[in-house]
């Protein structure tokens, strides 16, 4: 289950957002601090987690504070599901 | 802030930090922050307001507790000895004005006894009332809001702040002729009023930790960060207020590095800095491109070491209190472009800027049945939100500009990052490191022309300064 989240997070980051299918993102590799992912993208990634885990990310947690990598974000999907 | 507060503020983190400990932590660091909110209020010309303006913060703060609580945080037993201590302030306060010498925790002499009862009264009534309120309707937390907007309004627009002191000169029976837009100085309110919205909105979506008057009020006015951020998060500053502490040789020394760097930040580099920086009087004294260009970029790096002075001065204090307050600043001008620029500067502004108006707005515009085109969102959003940031420092036509400015940038290298992330994604690292200099040496030009508008008093200095950068004046 956690490496079907992984995947499909990871997946949705590099084609959507980053424009780059083929390119691989570390479980580890900082998103928001490192500046991959920017403030409206990031709406957009917590609109994709809604949709597709039925997992809400409320608009104040959407910040490095509260996940930085896909590891985090997978885990704070898993400890809401 | 004067080096002597900071020094005073230094004693007493040392003070209150020995003293914080155990169960009355948060009533210890509420008493010290309550004295801090008298104590750093500068004097007014209007009378007595340098005493009233912290009491009404006071007042404030407890009543939009009483708003936010949980029910079980309510009771009387466990919240007594907070509201004791803050009556008991106000009072002791009021009575320094017997004293034989000047006033020395509040910046003039008190007003007189009767009015400060009559106020801590008021100030009861209104918890009271607030408690009451908070049971029968969600309602009045939008409208707790919408009050401290409005005070906010007051403070910022300069019509709004002369005649409000125009009307407190003459409630005072002073002379009104002498009433200004710059006399009413309320210190810390616009952090104050960020701490209290944050607290009121995460009520409203359910996500406020239950807290008691005191830990709630030790968060909102916390002296360390009172008069210039950092913003920090209540469920944060819970989790440093409720664990034990017990000043360690790591917390000394790491606050006396913050608190050294910060120092020599603000009094050496920023005030040294600021004999040259861009201000409205050099600014119509130099005559060539080139010397203008060094006013703003000695403008750039003071309002920089300044404000990033201050926060290794809060941290360092928070420090010695057992807080890890959050970072504010790390190396913005050596960002590669404006979006991260705007991740580095201020950022506990942005963060709170981006939670609270940002993303639910960009969500909202983004679920509509019709969604509009993504980078007409962008454009909105980003226009809207650094708008209101430059709003935020004052309501003038050059804020708003600086913050337009601002959002035009990020909407700019949002669209061109978008058309060549995925191409510059394969250059050789050579060449990412080239463009990563060039962008960082753009981008720091690009927020140096923003300062402009910020350092400037009208729109008509800044667009003359923008001529003599250019050469055509």
């Amino acid at each position: 289950m956690s490496d079907e989240i992984m995947t499909a997070l990871a997946q949705y980051v590099a084609a959507e957002i980053l424009r780059q299918p083929s390119r691989l993102i570390g479980a580890d590799e900082p998103l928001l601090t490192s500046g991959l992912i920017d403030s409206f993208h990031l709406v957009d990634l917590g609109m994709f987690v809604e949709d597709k885990f039925g997992v809400r990310i409320d608009d104040a947690e959407l910040n490095a504070s509260t996940f930085d990598t896909l590891s985090q974000l997978a885990a704070l999907i898993r400890a809401r599901q | 802030m004067t080096l002597t507060i900071i020094l005073v503020s230094m004693a007493a983190a040392l003070l209150a930090g020995w003293l914080a400990r155990g169960r009355s932590r948060p009533l210890v660091l509420l008493a010290f922050s309550a004295l801090a909110v008298y104590a750093f209020q500068p004097a007014l010309p209007v009378r007595h307001l340098d005493f009233w303006l912290p009491t009404v913060t006071l007042a404030l703060v407890a009543a939009s507790w009483a708003l936010t609580a949980a029910p079980e945080q309510r009771s009387w037993r466990a919240n007594w000895p907070a509201a004791a201590i803050l009556a008991g302030i106000v009072l002791l306060l009021g009575l320094t004005r017997f004293l034989p010498f000047d006033a020395f925790l509040t910046a003039s002499r008190p007003p007189q006894t009767f009015q400060i009862v009559l106020a801590i009264l008021l100030a009861a009534a209104l918890t009271g009332a607030a408690l009451w309120l908070s049971r029968r309707s969600a309602k009045w937390l939008a409208a707790a809001i919408g009050l401290i907007l409005a005070l906010f309004l007051v403070l910022k627009v300069p019509e709004l702040s002369y005649w409000t002191s125009f009307f407190f000169h003459k409630l005072n029976q002073q002379y009104s002729g002498a009433a200004s837009a710059a006399d009413l100085r309320w210190l810390g309110f616009s952090y104050i009023a960020f701490r209290l919205i944050h607290t009121i909105r995460d009520r409203q979506s359910g996500r406020l930790p239950a807290v008691t008057l005191a830990e709630y009020a030790a968060y909102v006015i916390f002296f360390p960060s009172l008069t210039a951020g950092p913003i920090d998060r209540i469920e944060r500053f819970l989790g440093d207020l409720r664990r034990p502490f017990a000043l360690s040789a790591e917390d000394l020394t790491e606050a006396g590095k913050r608190l050294l760097v910060g120092l020599f930040k603000k009094f050496v580099i920023a005030d040294a800095l600021a004999l040259v920086a861009l201000n409205g009087t050099n600014a119509l004294q130099v005559r060539t491109a080139g010397w203008t260009w060094i006013l703003l970029y000695a403008y750039a790096f003071q309002i920089f070491f300044d404000f990033s002075g201050y926060t290794d001065i809060a941290i360092g204090l928070g420090r010695l209190l057992g807080f890890k307050l959050p970072e504010n600043f790390n190396a913005p001008y050596r960002k590669p472009n404006l979006t991260q620029f705007w991740n580095n500067w201020h950022m506990t502004l942005t963060q709170w800027f981006r939670a609270y108006f940002f993303n639910p707005v960009t969500r909202l515009l983004r679920s509509t049945k019709k969604p509009l085109p993504i980078p007409v969102v962008i454009f909105v959003t980003q226009i809207i939100t650094m708008a209101l940031i430059g709003l935020w420092h004052g309501v003038t036509a050059n804020f708003v500009l600086w913050g337009l400015w601002h959002g035009l940038g990020l909407f700019v290298h949002n669209r061109w990052s978008e058309r060549t992330k995925a191409r510059f994604a394969v250059l050789p690292p050579r060449w990412q490191t080239v463009l990563n200099a060039g962008g960082a040496l753009l981008t720091f030009h690009f927020v140096a022309l923003g300062w402009v508008f910020f350092a400037m008093p009208d729109l008509s200095t800044s667009w003359h300064v923008f001529l003599k950068l250019f050469g055509f004046a």
